[in-house]
Formats: C-alpha cells, structure tokens, sequence
C-alpha cells in the first residue's frame, strides 16, 4: 500500500464536517449558554481559558523573580517603581510574595487542574464514546469552584499579599500577618474542585464505558485519568482538614502546629506532604496519559507494554501515598523513619523509569510524524528523564543532606512540573486542537514554538542544578555574588522560555483566525474522539459506538487529496442507505 | 573516596564547578555518592537520548506510510527493564543510608555548641554568657550543635561541610561535623589596613566583601535554609576552622565580656553587629524591619497601640528583653526577646550606644528625666521581676 491511496476493495468512512447546529462551539448563542452549560466539551474549554490565564499570571510573577535575581543584590524590585507602587514594602517583602503567588498559583489554579479538569474534561467522555460525564451539574459547579478559589486568591492578593511559600509552613504561617486565611480557604475550595472532578471521572469511567470497552481496551490517557482521579479523591480532603486546622490556629489560637501554644510544627509538615506529594503525582500522572497517546499516534504504531504502562500508573498512584517523609529529611525525623521513606521513595522511581522504556519501544520501528505534538512529546520525555534521575540525588539520604533546599531541588520539580507536566500539556492541547476547535494550526509555528521552548527551559533549568549542588539555598531574594553568571543564564533561559510560550500562544490564535478547517482525524488516531466530527457535535455520538483496539493503526490511511486520515473498511455488498445520511461509523468493521 | 581527578571539579574560584570546596569528614563521601549516582544517571540518560533522537530521525517517514512493525509487547524484555535497574536503587540507598547513619552518630565527647535562631540571625553559644553569631570550631575535633529556634523555623547548612538541619521552635536538633581544613589568617596588614577603613566609615563588617572576619580569619559560608521571612536571604554566617583548641579558647575569651577599659557604647556597637541587632534596625535612618536607631533617643515614640512613650533608657532596656510589649507605630511585633541572652552589661552597652546615636541635645534633656529610672531597671532585674508579663504580651504578634 503507497502513500496516500485507498487499496480496492475498500470503502472510506469519515464524518465530514459539523454543521453549525451540530457544533457544540455554535449550536447555541449568548454568554448564558456557556455560563450554564452542562456539556463537558464546553466545561472543558472554560477551564482551558481559564487555566491558561493563571499560568500566565504565575507565569510573568516567575519572570519576575528571574528578573529580581539578575543581580546579587537583587535587580527588578530594587527599582523605583516598585517603591512607588508599595512603599511599605521592603524589595525583599515584594520578591518573597512574588514567589509565594508563583508556587501557589501554578501549584493549585494551574497545574492540578490543567490536564484533569481542561484536556481531561474535554476528552474523558470523547474517548469513552459517551454523550458526557456522570454527573453534569457537578461537573458544573466544580468549574465554579474553580472560579471561586482564585478569587480568593486574588483577593488575598489585594488585601496583603501572601508570603509563606506555597507550602504554608508553620508556625511561620500562624504568625505573618499575610493574608494567609484568605489564600488557604482558596486553597480549600479549590480543593472541593478537585475532588468533584476526581469523583466526576471515576464515576464515568466505571459506568460509561460503552460495549466493547473493557479496562485494558481504554485508552492510556483514560488509565492516567482514573489515577489521578483516585489520588484526588483520596489525598485532597487531607489537605482541606489540614488548611482548616491552621485557619483554627490562627483565629483561636487552639495548640497544633505552633509551639507557642504547646503545638508542632513538624506536624503540619506531615499533613500537608501527606496531601502535596500525591498532589505531584495529580500533577504528572495526567502527563503520562498524554504522552502515551502522542507516540502511539505520532508514531503510528501500537503503544508498546500497554499493561506495563496502565499498571504502573496504578502503581505509582498507590506508592505516592507513602512517599511524603521525603520532604522532612532534615526536619529532625527519627532515623528509622528517614531511612524508611528513603527505601520507598526509591521505589516509586521503577514505575516512572518504565514508561519512559516502554514509549521508546514504541517509536522504534514505528513510521514517525515529527509533528508539533511528537515534538512536545520528545521534548518531553528528554526533559522528564532529567527530572526524573536528579529525583535520586535526592532520594538518596547522604545527597540529600547536602541538596536539601537549594536550587537542586528547584531544579528537579521544574524539570518534572515544567518539563514534564506543561510540556505534555502543550503537546496535548497541540494534538487536540483540531479536535477541540476545528482548525488546524501553524505546522512550521507549532514546530518552532515547541524548540524556542524546549531551549528556553533547559537554559533555565539546568544552570539551577549547578547552582543548587554548589550550595545555593532557594527562596532567597538576595544571594552571594559567587552565583552571578549562574543566576544570570538562568534568567536568560527564562525570558527565552517566556518568547516560545508566548509564540505558542500566537500559533494558535493564528489558527483561529486564518486556520484551515480541521478533519475529522488529522493525526491518525485510532481512539475514539477521531471517529466523530471536528468539533464534535453536541452529543459527541449519535450512537454508541462499537469499540475497537485504540491502538490499531492498521485500517487507518492517510488521504492526500483531502489531507486526512480516514477509517477504511471492507465494501458491503449491500448499503442499505446513502453514505450522506450516514453519520460517525466506528468500529464499523466489526459489525 | 573521590578519584582524584573529580576534586577538580569542586574549586570554588571556578564559576561552573559542582561543589563548594570539601572542609568536613563528610564532604569526600558526599560528593562520592553523589558522583557514584550521576555516573549511573548519565549510563541511562545517554542512551535514552540516544535512542529518543535515534528513532525520532531513523523512523521519521511521510505520512501514510505504514510502521516497520507494530510489536506492542515482548515480556522478557519488559522484565529486565522493570526489574534490572532496581538493583542499583538498591546500592544507591545503600551509600546514601550508610552516609546518613554516620551524619546522625554523634561521637561521645564532642566539643558541644548551642545555636540559637532567630528572625534573622544566628546566635553560637559558647558556654559562660559568650554568644556569638559566627560559628568556630577546631579542625579535626568532632562538634555538636545542639539547636533551637526563638521563633519560626529555621535550617542551618555548611555547604562547605555537606551537613544540614532544620532549627525547630519548641525542640532541639542536632548535628555533628569534623572540620578538615582550618581557615587561613589574612595578613595583619591587610587585617589592619581594612579595620581601619571600617572605623573611618562606622560601616557595618561586610564578609561577603571582604571574604574574611572582623578577626582576620577566612571563613566558609553558613546559611539559613528554611525560609523565614524578609530577610531569609541575609540570615547568613560564617563558620571559622581554628588550627587548635587553644586557638579557639583564646577567640572565646576575647568575646567573654567588654574589655577592660573600653567604653560601653563603643562595645555597644560591637553587640550590635554581632548579636543581630543590625539585620534590623539601621543607624542611618533608613527604613529597615524595625526602626532606625538614628535621632531616636529622648525622642517621643508613637505606639502601636495608640499610646506613646519616650524613648529612654527604660524604654530601650524593655524593648530589648520584652519586644512585644511596646512596639513602635508602623512596625509589625516581629523581634524576639534577649532576655536571658544578654547580661546586664551587655544591656547597659547597647543603651549607651543607641543614647549616643540621639541628637545630643534631646539626649541631655532626657538624661535628666530618667536617670532615676535607670537605677530602678537594674534594682529590678536583680530581683528577676519583668515589667510586663510576656505571655500577655505575646498575643500582640498574632
């Protein structure tokens, strides 16, 4: 079979195109038509503006500590602006609310529900063929949740600032007089968002699934979602129970986290990892759905070790759980318990090392598209390997001793925040834009936008692995003048960085406005959101369809007259109706 | 345990080098394991890379063309790639749990030290009322830090010596190290050359650059790693090596009480660089964590609370010991108490320096007042009575 034909004996099905009262985009009008949507596709672009507004707030505050640590003495909020817009405030005070804001905003408004809740929301009941999630209404109001926690971010922002980090330490916490009750009932709501979300999937993936569709023929992002959605379910109220006690302490000085009323601090450490650490993997669990998905497609070839990869994120969900002591190795924790959480944070990384060995498996052999979304996802699995071996630098006892708190550590969660999680997005919201909106974007631009990033990121990063290992503290808004250069690559890197997202940005406003109209299946695709129109029609399927292997390539050509790629099936000998009238056939071969 | 050729990776004169240089028992194994880990990153990460590339550029075809082969799974291989590699996580815990074990062996008999953290200095006692904020030790004498923190938690970290530990409110923490390498004495010269120039400017000592103490010793830098606040990132010492125990002795003694014959506000000034005081407070009117110490005395000062109180003797003494309890208009309750830290000399000391930072003739006015006053305070400390309760006084910071 050559390039770009259809062998005889076959017959070619593909959607076409929406109508206009077919697209969820456009079948109804006005604000009120979105504010009270209950369909997920439109849940799911919501959260998608929404998400990307608050990464580019916490996004331009992380400029501006790049920007501030040019200098040892401190370069941005040394300026005399800033003394006018906040004279009570030391340069010092500015810098270490800005990256409280930084951590607290991409932490709980970005990353948590970046892939879940935007991509996931979109693509959850897509994939499983279903009209939409479980419970619509609570899909609803965990948006509005959403909405909620980042105005009380906002207003903990205008009221004084916040300047505890994002972890909220105590009893630094108890005693600053920043608006720590505002941000952490933020953080509470956001929290119910979370979990509603996580409820919402589970839910839907246990009972949705259409006929055919048994657990090890669901999609891997579908096996990365209900992970995560366990974790969310499972670690999230232990934070909200946490972020309540330390509001009970601050108002009525009740003794649990601050010596002064005869509490412990370490304990709030305790609570709050018991949470964040499996909140990591909420982060990058959702990630490695992505990425599954982008080679497997990009490479059009079937994912090798689907079992491998679909346990280990199961794995990886259960082991997080008892990770968290990895976080307090120099707190003053007993030595059994240290050097027990040491052994279980090493076994945390077989899982990880796994589906990096089982991706590169599945590029090998395969017919590979270095498309926008393959180039995020090699980008990402480079990056992510990174993150993830310095992880062991860390896990190690000895090491950590020494690289506990300095820039080693910053730079190895960007490399698994950043590197990982937004690259992944990136490359996700690349894959399914067509699908999501109908046009396809800028090739060339999409290509360059994900080097411009991946060079950024890594001039950002890894000069911080230096940095750290030399013995650089973090969250120091002032620093010895030995780090200079350093420092200074770093925030090269990150106004490099700051060009390839903004670019990123620009392709795709480009597509909306000058796209070409997007098929059905632009990439490839064997699951099932290829198989309706893009964009999907309100009610994704106008019936349910029979499911296939979301991993077989086989019936799948490239058209290039039409520059798509359609399902081809055996020629029925007889068709009972015309073609036209006949809509979004999957799986139709089985029939 | 390092190879040799690795050491040269970590000089500090070098901008891109690993390390900080290596000045404790467990910096060479430190580094060792750290070497050890990144030699087995790299031997995955390079064929990784190799092959992520490889593939990328090998397998790259036109669109439609169909994959090579479409092996979705092979068990054996997925075995040895799940189980293989567990094995070096297992050598991996077992250098660094092992290296961590002799961190937290403290040897009986070492030279103990107490640290004390505050927002944002550091306080090294060294037994007999002498408290300093640099850290000195002698080379090859086990230490023991027993810490705790005044107020939030803290972390104290030697780059130098790989060590690191959180200072926690409300416990102790401990650490040991045994230095190696003993800190160089600059020229005295030099030393006197740079002490003058201080005297002529009544600047504050700047370490950073003059890479040596007000004493002449080269130093290692000491670190706050826990963050704490505004000044987090000034909440800096050093750590001096001395070559015997003598040595050490004899810098311990210079520090045990005011001289002989010097004068209390020139000492006065000494407690303020060393006992923290300057991280807040400036002697030029500028506006730092607490106010400035210029034009103050026998001055009226607005409260927080609405009152006001003239700043004197009395006044300073209870700021001094009682922070909380009279806190300057503009000003958050953030400083911790002294009391018990400073003996009444020292107290004494730091009145007569600030009372020489007023403007003498307010100063002249005021000393009339409350010379009366002054007797009473010491009557009254020697009876071991407060003049404010402080746990009333307390609430004020929440």
């Amino acid at each position: 079979m050559s390039a770009g034909s259809v062998p005889s004996g076959y017959e070619v099905s593909d959607p076409g195109f929406p109508t206009k009262e077919e697209n969820y985009l456009t079948n109804s009008k006005g604000i009120l038509s979105w504010m009270f949507t209950l369909d997920h596709k439109r849940i799911g672009m919501m959260y998608l503006v929404g998400v990307s507004v608050a990464f580019l707030v916490a996004g331009l505050l992380a400029l501006g500590i790049r920007l501030h640590l040019l200098a040892p003495d401190g370069w941005l909020f040394n300026q005399s602006i800033f003394q006018w817009l906040a004279p009570e405030k030391a340069p010092n005070d500015i810098y270490n609310q800005v990256f409280t804001l930084h951590g607290a905003i991409m932490v709980f408004l970005f990353i948590i529900p970046s892939v879940p809740a935007a991509l996931g929301n979109f693509l959850v009941p897509v994939m499983l063929g279903a009209k939409d999630v479980a419970f619509p209404r609570l899909n609803l109001s965990s948006f509005y949740l959403w909405v909620a926690g980042a105005v009380f971010f906002v207003m903990a922002l205008l009221a004084s600032g916040l300047d505890t980090g994002w972890t909220f330490y105590t009893p630094y916490s108890t005693t600053t007089d920043s608006s720590v009750i505002l941000a952490t009932t933020g953080a509470f709501i956001l929290g119910f968002s979370s979990i509603f979300t996580g409820l919402n999937f589970i839910v839907t993936i246990n009972t949705m699934r259409p006929p055919g569709m048994t657990w090890f023929r669901m999609p891997l992002f579908l096996w990365a979602t209900y992970a995560t959605s366990i974790i969310q379910v499972l670690a999230t109220p232990v934070l909200g129970i946490t972020l309540l006690l330390l509001i009970a302490e601050r108002t009525m000085h009740i003794g649990i986290f601050d010596p002064e009323y005869n509490g412990d601090p370490v304990t709030f450490q305790h609570f709050f990892w018991f949470y964040s650490h499996p909140a990591v993997y909420i982060m990058i669990l959702p990630a490695f759905g992505i990425i599954s998905e982008l080679i497997s497609v990009h490479s059009h070839k079937r994912i090798f070790g689907y079992r491998f990869i679909a346990y280990s994120s199961i794995a990886i969900a259960l082991l997080g759980f008892l990770v968290w002591g990895h976080h307090m190795f120099t707190a003053g924790m007993s030595q059994m318990t240290t050097i027990i959480f040491s052994a279980l944070t090493f076994t945390v990384s077989v899982p990880s090392a796994i589906k990096v060995f089982n991706w590169l498996a599945t590029m090998w052999k395969g017919s590979i598209s270095l498309t926008t979304p393959m180039m995020y996802a090699i980008s990402f699995i480079f990056l992510f390997t990174i993150g993830g071996l310095t992880g062991l630098h860390l896990g190690t006892l000895a090491t950590d001793q020494h690289l506990h708190d300095t820039y080693f550590v910053v730079a190895h969660f960007h490399y698994v925040m950043v590197g990982g999680t937004l690259v992944a997005f990136l490359g996700g919201v690349f894959h399914w834009w067509p699908k999501m909106v109908g046009v396809m974007y800028s090739e060339l631009g999409g290509r360059i936008s994900a080097v411009l990033v991946f060079l950024g990121f890594n001039l950002t990063f890894l000069p911080q692995f230096v940095l750290g290992s030399r013995g650089m503290p973090r969250r120091y808004a002032t620093y010895d003048p030995e780090f200079q250069s350093l420092h200074a690559m770093s925030t090269y890197g990150a106004l490099l960085l700051g060009v390839g997202l903004f670019f990123a940005l620009g392709v795709l406003i480009h597509s909306l406005l000058r796209g070409k109209r997007a098929p059905a299946n632009p990439w490839g695709g064997a699951t099932l959101e290829w198989n309706c129109t893009s964009p999907p029609p309100f009610y994704n399927f106008d019936r349910a369809p029979v499911v296939g292997d979301p991993y077989e390539f086989g019936d799948i050509v490239w058209d290039s007259v039409q520059e798509r790629y359609v399902k081809i099936e055996p020629k029925r000998e007889v068709v009972p109706e015309t073609p036209a009238e006949q809509p979004a056939h999957a799986g139709g071969k089985d029939e | 345990m390092a190879p040799a050729t690795m050491s040269l990776l970590g000089d500090y004169t070098n901008d891109f080098a690993f390390f900080p240089e290596s000045a404790s028992t467990f910096s060479a194994d430190i580094d060792w394991v750290f070497y050890f880990i990144s030699i087995v990153c790299l031997l995955f990460f390079i064929p990784i890379i190799v092959a992520l590339f490889g593939f990328a550029w090998k397998y790259k075809k036109d669109k439609g063309l169909p994959a090579e082969s479409q092996k979705d799974h092979n068990t054996t291989i997925e075995l040895v790639w799940s189980i293989g590699p567990s094995f070096l996580l297992v050598v991996m815990f077992f250098f660094g749990a092992r290296g961590y074990l002799s961190q937290r062996s403290i040897p009986e008999g070492a030279y103990e030290i107490g640290v004390k953290s505050m927002k944002w200095s550091w306080a090294m006692d060294y037994g007999n009322g002498v408290i300093h904020p640099e850290l000195h030790v002698v080379v090859g004498e086990p230490t023991k830090l027993t810490m705790t923190s005044d107020d939030v938690i803290h972390s104290l970290y030697i780059p130098a010596f790989r060590v690191k530990k959180d200072v926690v409110p409300g416990r102790y923490n401990y650490m040991w190290f045994k230095a190696t390498r003993p800190s160089e004495k600059v020229a005295k010269e030099e030393l006197d050359r740079v002490t003058q120039r201080y005297k002529e400017t009544g600047d504050a000592w700047d370490y950073d650059r003059e890479q040596f103490t007000p004493d002449g010793y080269r130093f290692y830098d000491l670190y706050c790693t826990e963050y704490c606040g505004t000044s987090h990132s000034e909440m800096q010492t050093v750590v001096v090596v001395h070559e015997t125990r003598e040595e050490l002795e004899a810098w311990i003694k210079k520090y045990s009480a005011r001289p002989e014959g010097e004068e209390p506000a020139v000492y006065g000034q000494k407690l303020y660089e060393r006992r923290g005081c300057k991280s807040c407070h400036s002697l030029d009117g500028s506006r730092m964590v607490g106010p400035s110490y210029q034009g103050s005395f026998g001055t009226m000062r607005q409260l927080a609370d609405g009152e006001s109180v003239r700043f004197d003797e009395n006044y300073v003494r209870e700021s001094i010991l009682y922070p909380k309890a009279k806190v300057a208009a503009g000003y958050q309750p953030v400083m911790p108490s002294y009391k018990g830290q400073l003996s009444d000399d020292d107290v004494y000391s730091l009145v007569e320096f600030i009372k020489s930072l007023g403007d003498p003739s307010v100063v002249a006015a005021a000393e009339g007042d409350s010379e009366e006053g002054a007797d009473e305070t010491s009557a009254a400390d020697g009876e071991g009575s407060a003049p404010a309760e402080e746990p009333a006084t307390q609430d004020d910071a929440a």
